[in-house]
């Protein structure tokens, strides 16, 4: 899941934005969660703290701020409030540059260093998969690459959450046009097939490269055991975990990851201050986390 | 080929051009003065002597990039901006005309998004890590692509080929400019950097900004300017063309030499800085557009 703005939101009188209440909440919300939000976006940020602040009948942005902060409560409240940030039904491909990281930097940088060592095959996990948008995507992504770039290769996609009822979706695949909206025609026809008047589900090859299970990612015992993986992608989940759990988490990832391998977090996340083994690498309009491989000294890549 | 000595030979017959404002070389001489010995009514003039570059240093006054609103007079502009803000603002006006509008071989527009996006993030960066002359890292940051403008006027047609391949092969300009020219725009900046009397460390950044390791001397002002340069490439403040390339900036020999002379850097939180950047896109993009679309006729 992303952030998103799939509900309507009203756009709060300019003076209220300058209240450094806001700035405040902006920077709590980012040392809890690693999500930022930039002072250009912060009106998204005050309207969905209004529908939180009539809720608990706070008057001003700084008496909510207190909710967050000081109340007892403040830990359910954190919550609801990241619940309304990262709200509103994900799409596919929602992230074209990130497509674009990989199909010109990040696959064949890791493509060549495995065909070096003999390997042909890929693995990708996305965890916290919600209803199955992001890795369809990343199907639909390897198999338009099939002849080109991953001509040879042989690619599988486990796809994990938590919640059953995200998963039962994931699995039927049936999706209406708010998922299908950033979906060419000619993607459609290739891997949907009509369900109802409204909406597609996808065919059986796409399913075919993708695997569903639940995975908690706390669980210790399961995360551990998931090894070999060559990219990992985990938008918008680590944003409910506390710092301690997040490291916990991030170092599973670390180890789950073979070396030169990356990590993509949801767009506006962070993992300052939650690790320092990944390097930070940038890429036109998207940024990942890179597991440097041993040796790696710096000296930027390109 | 256009070697470099010709470069030079038509930069020399440049200054005769009518599209280069008079007052660019007073200008650079203000720009290079501590800020307290710059005379406030001297910059005013300046500005005012265009009513196209005045309404210009208006409407980036006004935008909410610099927190301003509703300045109506070039000299409420001058105080809200700062001396040094304004003086940089006007050499990017004046550096605008030096490509008459017709000449343009790529999009000026994006042209000054990634000048003015550059000097935002230099600016930004100075002050993070405690830099202590900002406003200068703003103006290196606006300049750093000099060359870039002097290559299309000096030889647009092989400069637009360079362009072209730069955007066919996803690859950093300074790469075409080298296999296609002989020379990149970091040499062929430098030279009107040195006409026109620039401070040794901005003809630095014009010249090192893509090879901060070669720079002599140890000005942190290349380095600075090189991460933002790359920093605005990465997010879309660019040329315009897709550049296939990760990087890893902590691991960049730049920010080694930055961390040496300002630790700070090192716990710079850079996904954050990122943020920033795209959070002010819209603003930026409005803003250039606002200030540098080419008009038809320059009318007061």
């Amino acid at each position: 899941m992303e952030t998103g703005t799939a509900k309507a939101v009203t756009k709060p009188q300019a003076e209220d934005l300058k209240d450094p209440a806001y700035l405040k909440i902006r920077d709590v919300i980012y040392q809890i969660s690693g999500i930022y939000q930039p002072e250009e976006k912060l009106y998204l940020l005050a309207s969905r703290c209004a529908r939180r602040m009539s809720v608990v009948k706070a008057k001003a942005p700084a008496e909510y701020l207190e909710h967050l902060t000081m109340r007892g409560n403040r830990d359910a409240e954190l919550r609801l409030l990241l619940n309304e940030i990262t709200i509103g039904e994900t799409y596919m491909f929602r992230s074209p540059p990130q497509l674009e990281a990989l199909r010109n930097v990040v696959l064949p940088q890791i493509l060549e260093a495995k065909k070096a060592m003999g390997f042909k095959r890929l693995h990708l996990w996305s965890a916290g998969c919600s209803t199955g948008e992001e890795p369809y995507t990343l199907a639909m992504f390897l198999l338009e690459e099939s002849e080109k770039l991953l001509a040879g290769w042989t690619c599988d996609i486990l796809a994990t959450d938590l919640n059953d009822d995200s998963l039962a979706a994931a699995k039927a695949g049936i999706y209406g046009e708010y998922a299908l909206r950033s979906t060419t025609g000619l993607l459609r026809q290739k891997y949907f097939k009509p369900h109802d008047e409204k909406r597609l589900q996808v065919n059986d090859q796409l399913k075919s490269i993708v695997r569903f299970d639940r995975v908690n990612l706390n669980d210790d015992s399961r995360v551990t055991f998931l090894k070999g993986l060559d990219l990992i992608f985990c938008c918008n989940v680590l944003i409910y975990f506390d710092l301690n759990s997040k490291r916990k988490v991030v170092q599973h990832f670390y180890n789950n990851l073979l070396p030169g391998g990356y990590l993509f977090l949801g767009q506006a996340e962070s993992l300052y201050q939650v690790d320092d083994r990944f390097r930070l690498v940038h890429f036109p309009g998207v940024i990942g986390y890179w597991k440097p491989p041993l040796g790696y000294r710096g000296g930027g890549k390109s | 080929m256009s070697s470099l000595e010709a470069i030079r030979l038509k930069i020399e017959a440049l200054e005769e051009l009518p599209a280069v404002p008079a007052i660019v070389l007073p200008l650079a001489a203000m720009l290079q003065q501590p800020t307290e010995q710059v005379d406030l009514g001297k910059v005013v003039e300046l500005v005012s002597y265009d009513t196209t570059i005045a309404a210009q240093c208006l409407r980036m006054a006004n935008s909410p990039l610099f927190g301003r609103q509703n300045t109506e007079t070039v000299r409420s502009a001058v105080l809200a901006l700062g001396l040094k803000r304004v003086g940089a603002i006007l050499m990017g006006c004046c550096l605008n005309r030096i490509v008459p509008p017709d000449q343009w071989v790529l999009d000026p527009v994006t042209f000054w998004r990634h000048s003015l996006g550059c000097a935002l993030v230099s600016n930004k960066m100075a002050k993070l890590i405690g830099y202590p002359d900002p406003e200068k890292a703003y103006l290196a940051g606006l300049l750093h692509d000099l060359g870039i403008l002097v290559n299309t006027i000096a030889c647009p047609e092989e400069y637009r080929r360079c362009l072209q391949t730069a955007r066919d092969q996803r690859a950093p300009l300074d790469r075409s400019e080298e296999k296609l020219l002989g020379f990149t725009h970091c040499q062929s900046g430098r030279i009107l950097a040195e006409r026109w009397k620039f401070s040794a460390d901005l003809v630095a950044v014009i010249e090192f900004h893509h090879a901060p390791g070669s720079v002599p001397g140890a000005t942190p002002l290349v380095p600075l300017v090189h991460l933002s340069d790359l920093l605005c490439r990465l997010r879309n403040l660019g040329h315009g063309n897709y550049e296939a390339v990760g990087v890893d900036l902590s691991g960049d020999c730049a920010w080694a030499t930055l961390v040496e002379h300002y630790p700070a850097l090192a716990r710079m939180d850079l996904a954050r800085l990122t943020m920033d950047i795209d959070g002010a896109m819209d603003e930026i993009t409005a803003m250039v557009d606002a200030v540098f679309k080419p008009v038809p006729s320059a009318s007061a």
